[in-house]
């Protein structure tokens, strides 16, 4: 069967645009395609997450080890509680580890960050798995609340 | 003192009958069921002329767009000490503003104009008449095809126009004024959202896809058949296109940013 | 002028009301088109001749009145009916209307590939046979912008018999024509007429060649039938302004001067 330029033209031109396609999703929006890849999920609780956002990154030591799943609020105690989907192969995190949101320069996007503990038999630590809590967490840094901090240690500086 | 309110009526009354006639008009041209075999070959050769002519114009103003971008973007965020955002800054404001709008807007000057006065044509030498009479309906052999060709071809133009304007930027942020390239692009990976920036932008142009081969389409086949009749049928194509696309863009925009 | 109506008419109008774009332009029509015979529509120009055949192909559609086409008023039937109805009938455009962007062999199989499942070779025989008939067969492979305007004319009527229909209507044949493709047309006309065994109605206001061939003549002016008969008939009549209009005399019934409200003098 022969094409006619015509057909070819536009066959080239659908190829072009799904190509387009993929571009955007990959390059542009760092869409991963390791959807498959395995996770297991932790749970943190947090008095104020600030402006955490679902899918921000989760880092130890400035490294990508997984992202925010869900945030939703525990019924009983009315806390946040943010749902962390961690890489299986990152699998030996102590109980005893810390996690924090923090922020990505002044005003950048916020993420969550793992200090590790020390993992000790003796001490009763434990690795994490799935569906665990973090018993150690860091809360978002408010601005108002820093400032307000910040103020009134001045003026208890200035009475004293 | 009436005079006001009787132009005003018989014009709004004028616009709303068009509005039904062409309503009436869509409506016969997508309901019917297309014979495949017969009707397929037509829509390869009208995305051949809307989508496939229309690449080069979309592939250069989108990259020129990007590259301006990066330039103005370059200079104003220096001043902040935040040329990393650069890329975020282009990417965001192609894919949520300029890639659907700006692709939207060459489309209705580039195909939607041609597909008026190709229709007015038709019209006025009495060739839509004479598929009437031979028992063709032009609503399906005209019209339908080149609807369905604008409706495949506007979104693809406006993913290479978003594509090739994010790369224009790159040219401009990272191989001349010298930001690092993983910033150009990890910025931009951490902003834009498949489900958040992508999939809307995919809507919005394929709304404006819509609303500008239907207005190409309902004024060429409305169009009186004269040569004057043609002409004022294209510019009335370009200038309703136009503003459907500004205004729709704003609508959609407040429902889905 | 004899009330002549004849059986079996193909194409009936009854009482015809049609106004378009403000201007009144049949105020009671009333005409039958007889099977197998040629029948012309003549009138003067600018008094919608055009659209009565555009009225019969139901592409437009009367205030009052109806219109039959085989026994079928084409107003009352659903849209696909009307495409089934249309099938019957074809229709010769005064330019033609050859799709520009097809050859002459693509136009003439055109109403083939669209209603019919028949193989290439026999849509290739039938071509050729119709192109023949109107002696265009040369023509085959040219696009309408190199034809002339008889040549195109031609063309188009080889694609309004290619399905063979009942009825054929010729729009303003003769228009800006020289005599001698005149006289092919009307031979053309005549010719098919006999041979394929359908029925033609010409609209046209070129008197002397219709006359030759037609068999029945309907004169249309002021949106209603001035007379009617055999073409023998209506050269003899008495009607002063069909007199006029055969004879093509300058100045009677129809005045040479357009009717204004104000007189040449107070004008002045």
């Amino acid at each position: 069967m022969k094409y006619l330029k015509v057909e070819i033209m536009v066959g080239l031109f659908m190829l072009l645009g799904l190509l387009a396609a993929v571009v955007m999703s990959l390059k542009v929006a760092g869409l991963v395609l390791n959807s498959n890849a395995q996770t297991y999920t932790l749970h943190a609780k947090f008095d104020n997450v600030g402006s955490l956002k679902l899918r921000a990154p989760v880092k130890i030591g400035g490294v990508l080890v997984g992202r925010v799943e869900r945030i939703s609020i525990d019924q009983n105690e009315l806390m946040p509680v943010v749902d962390l989907a961690i890489e299986s192969r990152f699998n030996h995190l102590s109980s005893d580890s810390k996690a924090s949101i923090l922020t990505a320069g002044i005003i950048g996007e916020q993420y969550i960050g793992i200090v590790p503990g020390f993992y000790d038999e003796d001490m009763g630590s434990t690795y994490l798995k799935d569906g665990d809590y973090f018993q150690d967490t860091g809360s978002a840094v408010v601005l108002e609340d820093l400032i307000g901090k910040f103020l009134y240690n001045m003026s208890a500086a200035k009475q004293d | 003192m009436l005079n006001f309110p009787g132009m005003l009526g018989r014009y709004g009354l004028k616009k709303i009958s068009a509005l039904g006639r062409s309503t009436i008009m869509l409506y016969h041209a997508l309901v019917a069921r297309p014979q495949l075999r017969k009707h397929f070959p037509l829509l390869v050769q009208e995305i051949y002329f809307v989508g496939v002519q229309s690449v080069i114009i979309i592939l250069v103003s989108g990259l020129f767009i990007g590259m301006v971008l990066g330039l103005q973007g370059f200079n104003i965020l220096k001043d902040f000490m935040a040329t990393g955002s650069l890329g975020t800054l282009v990417a965001l404001a192609i894919i949520r503003e300029l890639g659907p709008v700006v692709a939207a807007l060459l489309y209705a000057g580039r195909a939607g104009s041609a597909l008026t006065a190709e229709i007015g044509q038709l019209k006025a030498s009495e060739q839509l008449s004479a598929l009437e009479m031979m028992a063709v309906d032009p609503l399906r052999r005209i019209i339908a095809p080149r609807f369905w060709a604008g409706f495949i071809s506007l979104p693809l133009l406006s993913l290479l126009f978003c594509v090739v304007g994010i790369y224009g930027g790159k040219f401009v942020g990272v191989d001349w004024l010298g930001l690092d390239d993983g910033i150009y692009w990890s910025g931009m990976q951490n902003s834009v959202e498949l489900l958040a920036d992508l999939v809307p932008m995919l809507i919005k142009s394929v709304v404006f896809a819509v609303a500008c081969t239907w207005i190409a389409l309902f004024n060429g086949y409305d169009c009186r058949p004269t040569s004057a009749g043609i002409s004022a049928a294209t510019t009335a194509t370009v200038v309703q296109s136009s503003l459907a696309v500004l205004g729709l863009d704003f609508v959609l925009t407040a429902l889905m940013f | 002028m004899t009330a002549h109506i004849p059986e079996d008419c193909i194409v009936r109008i009854e009482d015809l009301h049609f106004a378009y774009g403000g201007k009144q332009i049949y105020r009671g029509l009333d005409l039958q088109v007889p099977r197998g015979k040629i029948t012309a529509i003549l009138g003067p120009s600018g008094t919608g001749k055009t659209t009565v055949l555009r009225l019969i192909g139901a592409q437009l559609t009367p205030q009052r009145g109806r219109v039959y086409f085989n026994g079928t008023d084409v107003n009352a039937v659903s849209r696909p009916q009307l495409y089934r109805l249309r099938k019957q009938m074809s229709m010769l455009f005064q330019s033609g209307a050859l799709f520009a962007d097809m050859t002459v062999y693509e136009n003439v199989a055109f109403p083939l590939h669209e209603h019919t499942q028949l193989p290439e070779e026999l849509v290739r025989d039938i071509v050729l046979m119709k192109l023949e008939a109107v002696g265009m067969r040369a023509a085959v492979d040219l696009y309408p912008a190199e034809l002339s305007g008889g040549m195109a004319r031609r063309a188009a009527l080889a694609r309004s018999i290619a399905l063979d229909p009942d009825l054929i209507m010729y729009d303003e044949p003769f228009v800006g024509q020289d005599p001698i493709t005149k006289g092919v047309l009307v031979k053309l006309i005549s010719d098919l007429n006999a041979s394929l065994g359908l029925t033609s109605l010409v609209v046209t206001h070129d008197v002397r060649e219709i006359l030759e061939v037609a068999h029945y003549v309907y004169i249309l002016a002021e949106g209603r039938v001035l007379g009617e008969g055999t073409p023998a008939q209506i050269s003899h009549s008495d009607d002063p302004r069909v007199s006029q209009f055969i004879n093509g005399d300058f100045d009677g019934p129809y005045a040479f001067h357009l009717k204004g409200s104000k007189s040449y003098l107070e004008e002045l």
